[in-house]
């Protein structure tokens, strides 16, 4: 260990990574094998869909959108440094960010809302549920205070938090990059390990075995034998 | 066949010893991490040092180091390159003194820093003192004067409209100076409107820009030096802006997040409009009649 960094730095930034990785990779395959029918997302719209309108879609548009904006960061950083050397392009992108960023946080505002309110929801909630909600609160919010107190995340995130990741990558983790940033931005990162270690044991895993094949599959029509006008189901 | 077997031989295993499995191969990956390096110290010296400090140069932020081990104890040198701020605070009247001639700059404990390279540069630098001409005698930074041209070329460069030649991301990513219009700089590292003033210098703030040498700043422009036309052009442009009003650097912040809640308030609008038959169709009634 280099002076300068602590051990909690080579512990947050250096190892836990790992830890996270292994967890994420092994544990996944683990609960694909022997749990296979808890790999999903257990769904929670047919309990009611006034308010979960409002928590599944703009949580889901916005988290999606930042993850890609992330993984860009992480593959092309040259490519975005250039395309932010123009200073409106740069602050549309940031906006955008910005917006998208906003919209998970109020996704999972409303996440929480519900699912603590609505009694119905509120009882197929697991404690891993809570748990997981409460570390993507943490995420959205600390990316939110990130974006709007040290801008310009998609620049910098090219600059230094890229090559940060890319070293973990070639199992020879240079922490020097992110260990004197601000400590919103060390929250950011750490709580992102966090939940990628967490993420096997959770309902997270429905990512990785989403049907997407619904997207181009013939549509499915759906008959009611009764008249739609009465607006009841038989008994 | 065989690797039929074989292969369900381990699936068995695994489901078994599942867990037992998952933590000898979390133990591997974290035995498997450990980094190491080594730099002479010339290397380092240029690398960590020479920003702030010269041998036989003159003083830039830090004094020039020229026979250092004849103004103080090599012991007492030692303590202090290994942690300057826990020797200042300590009281120690000479510490404070350098803190002193250095305007108050405290100089940062260095990143890979120890004991035996404290040592092994320090005996570099009393090699390099008996030395005619070390090679960190100063920068080859011109002295000409300044020009608006390269004010504007130093602005280009620091907005990142003029790619930096080595491949370096731009000051504005991470810094902000007054009057840059719009929606400013970034706000990772310190505002640098005063930064010509902070360091007190052209060749100081050349020699800095030469090898930045904060923790951050470090690895991100290793290898990615900045040539000297673009050094001269930056220095210009911040002696510019040390002279520029002061304003209200918090205000693009508020407007920045200011448009972002509006903007999400507008797509939040549209994602009501694209779904708003959302509660007819099929959910709707099964959900009335639960």
């Amino acid at each position: 260990m280099e002076a300068g960094q602590t051990y909690l730095d080579e512990m947050l930034f250096a190892v836990l990574p790992y830890i996270a990785l292994a967890l994420f990779f092994l544990v996944s395959i683990q609960r694909y094998r022997a749990q296979r029918f808890t790999y999903s997302s257990l769904s929670s719209q047919f309990l009611e869909n006034q308010r979960h309108f409002w928590a599944l879609v703009p949580f889901h548009y916005g988290i999606l959108t930042v993850l890609t904006g992330h993984v860009i960061g992480l593959l092309i950083p040259r490519q975005v440094l250039a395309f932010n050397g123009v200073p409106l392009r740069l602050y549309i992108l940031e906006g955008t960010a910005l917006v998208f960023g906003l919209l998970t946080v109020v996704g999972l505002v409303a996440i929480l809302v519900r699912r603590w309110v609505f009694v119905k929801a509120r009882t197929v909630t697991s404690p891993s549920d809570w748990v997981l909600y409460g570390l993507l609160l943490v995420q959205a919010v600390s990316g939110v205070y990130i974006a709007v107190i040290h801008p310009w995340g998609s620049s910098w995130f090219a600059a230094a938090a890229s090559p940060y990741l890319w070293s973990i990558a070639r199992l020879n983790p240079e922490i020097n990059y992110v260990v004197a940033l601000p400590w919103a931005v060390q929250l950011h990162i750490v709580n992102a390990f966090v939940v990628i270690g967490f993420f096997p044991f959770t309902r997270l895993v429905h990512i990785l075995v989403i049907p997407n094949q619904y997207l181009w599959r013939r549509t499915q029509v759906v008959r009611w034998n009764w008249s739609p006008h009465s607006r009841r189901l038989p008994r | 066949m065989n690797d039929v077997t074989s292969l369900e031989r381990i699936q068995s295993w695994v489901e078994s010893e599942g867990w037992a499995a998952i933590l000898a191969a979390l133990l591997l990956v974290v035995v498997g991490v450990s980094p190491a390096r080594a730099e002479s110290p010339e290397d380092f010296f240029r690398q960590n040092c020479a920003s702030c400090h010269t041998i036989g140069g003159g003083r830039l932020v830090g004094p020039d180091l020229k026979n250092v081990g004849q103004r103080q104890e090599g012991e007492w040198l030692v303590g202090f390159i290994l942690n300057p701020q826990a020797r200042i605070n300590s009281g120690d009247p000479y510490a404070q003194q350098l803190l002193d001639e250095a305007r108050g700059v405290v100089m940062p404990t260095v990143p890979g820093i120890s004991r035996a390279r404290a040592e092994a540069l320090l005996t570099m630098i009393a090699e390099q003192s008996a030395m005619e001409r070390s090679e960190f005698a100063g920068s080859k930074i011109s002295d000409r004067p300044f020009t608006e041209d390269d004010v504007r070329m130093g602005r280009e460069i620091f907005i990142g409209r003029n790619r930096l030649a080595a491949g370096g991301p731009a000051c504005a990513s991470c810094h902000t100076v007054n009057g840059l219009g719009g929606l400013s700089g970034g706000r990772l590292g310190p505002d640098l409107t005063k930064v010509y003033e902070r360091i007190g210098s052209r060749p100081a703030l050349a020699a800095w820009l030469q090898g930045p040498a904060t923790t951050t700043m470090r690895p991100v422009f290793a290898g990615h030096p900045l040539s000297d036309d673009e050094i001269l052009s930056l220095v210009a442009f911040f002696e510019n802006a040390a002279r520029a009003a002061d304003d209200d650097s918090t205000v693009p912040l508020l407007n920045f997040f200011l448009m972002g809640l509006l903007g999400t308030a507008l797509a939040l609008a549209i994602l009501d409009g694209i779904w708003r038959r959302r509660f007819r169709a099929v959910r709707r009634p099964l959900v009335d009649a639960s």
